[in-house]
């Protein structure tokens, strides 16, 4: 009964990591694949000026927007976690920008970040916090974190979703005796939340992580990499070099490099996982 | 004497609310009103909030026939596709998912656990780095540019998530209202669907509004599989407007109400599958 299943994840998971780890190890030219056993696809890949770049994006991309991510939902999530009518409704609306489709995501935004006729960049204006209409996508500098606003609106709802089951979940008796002891509601966060949630914290901020690295539509539709790869991705290098340059070599072994973090990050889920196992059976 | 701090804190804690609930909804509803708008209102300064006139003209051009030709795709066309996959691989994920979410819930066997872990973590190496392989593969089995390799594809992906979600909803239910139902003459697979089932079914909607949600809205895929204008899905649809329409947001906004509109009335509907699924989901992955 399981057998359908095993199949599809081989063939479909499996069988295309190996594909694109052989495919990274052979020399192709002009399309047609000539030997194998070379690192040439590597050396060509670090040879080029733009890779260092998208490794650098690719940091802001999934550090900062982890970051962000854990924080901003960190504070909704304790919001969230107040009892009251409006919380609840937001509990449940929240969860919209998760649902909806990247695409339509990345619509939204783009024509809200518009140079032109984007309300953002118009209400900044009128209200004069900036002399002009900021083009947010078309600044090299901005672009990057402009793409990393627009991931946390995204993604934070899930942990902010997450965080605030936790927070909910603290026991009454030990906030009330921290309140009896004369803790300040600070105090009482710092000193009984943050370690009664300090497992689904570690644990959200890795899922968050993977989630991130995975991501593609989003920063490939807003900007396509640009202006001048400067939000050049791994995600969307590869995308460009397989499908716009033909480029397989490269676009494989970028893959390899990917596919590689996303297995660290994996292992680190495990490892956290394992160890949170380990102290439930102790218990 | 204790009223006012009281009021304070319930203002606070209201715009606090207000500026949340703004935050999440003004994209979409900002791209929803863009599609009421003409061409001339959005290109003017200072931008104006409501539409002016509001107008359907836009979903009429996107649905007339004239609009069709040279780059730009048939909407009726593109819809029809989008739902073919998406619920044609949701059938497949439920009935499958529920097959094997049954093994692991209730027949031992070597390596199960081992299986079953094996295929939560491949459902975290789906991503960019797999779009290459994948299209190698599919050009190889002649399924590129078939609807039909798409839905294998999804179902490919989203079986081990909806097998989790079954199996560990199959799990809580008790082995002895099977064991009876057997003893009164039932098959296995009798019992399994007459009985288990239909107490599972809130993990087979989980599973299947995901699944639904998902296909409908992917976008790497898809747009490198599926090449002839005929194939493409709603998503290639709404993202080739991003060469096409530089200004022209009105049917921006106009096809990308229609893409979301299925996801919308699927997460309104279903709000408690959803964070069920949502909360299943991530803590293994």
């Amino acid at each position: 009964m399981i057998l359908p299943v095993v199949v599809a994840v081989l063939a479909f998971v499996i069988g295309p990591t190996y594909n694109v780890a052989t495919l990274s190890l052979t020399k192709i030219v002009m399309g047609q694949e000539r030997g194998f056993g070379t690192l040439s696809n590597f050396s060509a890949l670090t040879s080029d000026p733009v890779f260092w770049l998208v490794m650098k994006n690719t940091a802001i991309w999934i550090l900062g927007g982890t970051l962000l991510c854990v924080c901003v939902g960190l504070g909704v999530g304790t919001f969230l976690a107040v009892d009251s009518k409006m919380t609840s409704v937001l509990r449940a609306l929240i969860l919209l920008p998760w649902v909806l489709p990247d695409v339509v995501t990345a619509m939204a935004w783009k024509w809200m970040l518009h140079g032109q006729v984007g309300i953002i960049g118009q209400t900044l204006e009128s209200t004069g916090l900036t002399e002009e209409a900021i083009s947010f996508l078309g600044d090299p500098d901005l672009v990057m974190w402009t793409l990393v606003v627009v991931l946390i609106w995204r993604k934070m709802p899930l942990v902010a979703l997450i965080l605030c089951a936790a927070i909910r979940s603290v026991p009454d008796d030990q906030m009330e005796a921290a309140r009896m002891d004369g803790a300040t509601a600070f105090e009482r966060f710092r000193f009984v939340v943050i370690p009664n949630i300090a497992f689904s914290l570690t644990a959200v901020t890795v899922i968050s992580m993977i989630w991130i690295t995975a991501e593609f539509a989003l920063p490939w539709i807003m900007t396509g990499g640009g202006p001048a790869n400067a939000s050049q991705i791994m995600a969307t290098y590869i995308y460009q070099q397989s499908f716009e340059f033909f480029n397989w070599g490269v676009a494989s072994a970028m893959s390899v490099i990917n596919l590689v973090m996303l297995a660290s990050i994996v292992g680190l889920y495990l490892y956290i996982n394992r160890r949170s196992w380990a102290s439930e059976a102790s218990e | 004497m204790n009223e006012s701090p009281r009021t304070l804190y319930w203002l606070g804690l209201s715009c606090v609310g207000l500026i949340i609930a703004i935050y999440i909804l003004f994209p979409v509803f900002w791209l929803f009103l863009a599609s009421f708008k003409t061409q001339a209102e959005l290109a003017q300064l200072p931008i104006s909030f409501w539409p002016e006139a509001p107008s359907l003209e836009a979903y009429k051009a996107l649905f007339s026939p004239t609009h069709q030709k040279g780059q730009l795709l048939d909407w009726p066309r593109l819809i029809g596709n989008s739902f073919f996959i998406a619920i044609t691989s949701t059938i497949l994920v439920v009935f499958f998912g529920t097959l094997a979410g049954y093994a692991f819930a209730r027949l031992s066997f070597p390596g199960r656990d081992l299986i079953l872990g094996g295929l939560l973590i491949s459902r975290m190496f789906q991503g960019a780095a797999l779009l290459l392989p994948t299209y190698r593969l599919m050009s190889m089995i002649g399924l590129q540019d078939n609807p039909i390799g798409l839905v294998l594809l999804y179902s490919a992906f989203g079986l081990p998530f909806a097998t989790w979600i079954i199996a560990s909803s199959l799990r809580e239910i008790p082995r002895e209202l099977e064991e009876s139902a057997m003893m009164d003459g039932a098959s296995r697979i009798q019992s399994m669907v007459m009985v288990v089932l239909p107490l599972a079914t809130p993990a087979l909607i989980t599973a299947a509004m995901w699944h639904f949600v998902g296909a409908w809205s992917e976008f790497a895929f898809a747009s490198i599989l599926l090449e002839s204008n005929e194939n493409k899905t709603v998503t290639i649809g709404l993202a080739s407007f991003v060469e096409l329409f530089t200004l022209e947001f009105q049917f921006v906004g106009a096809a990308a109400t229609i893409v979301a509109l299925p996801i919308m009335l699927v997460f309104f509907f279903g709000q408690r599958y959803f964070t069920r699924g949502l909360l299943a989901g991530a803590v293994k992955g």
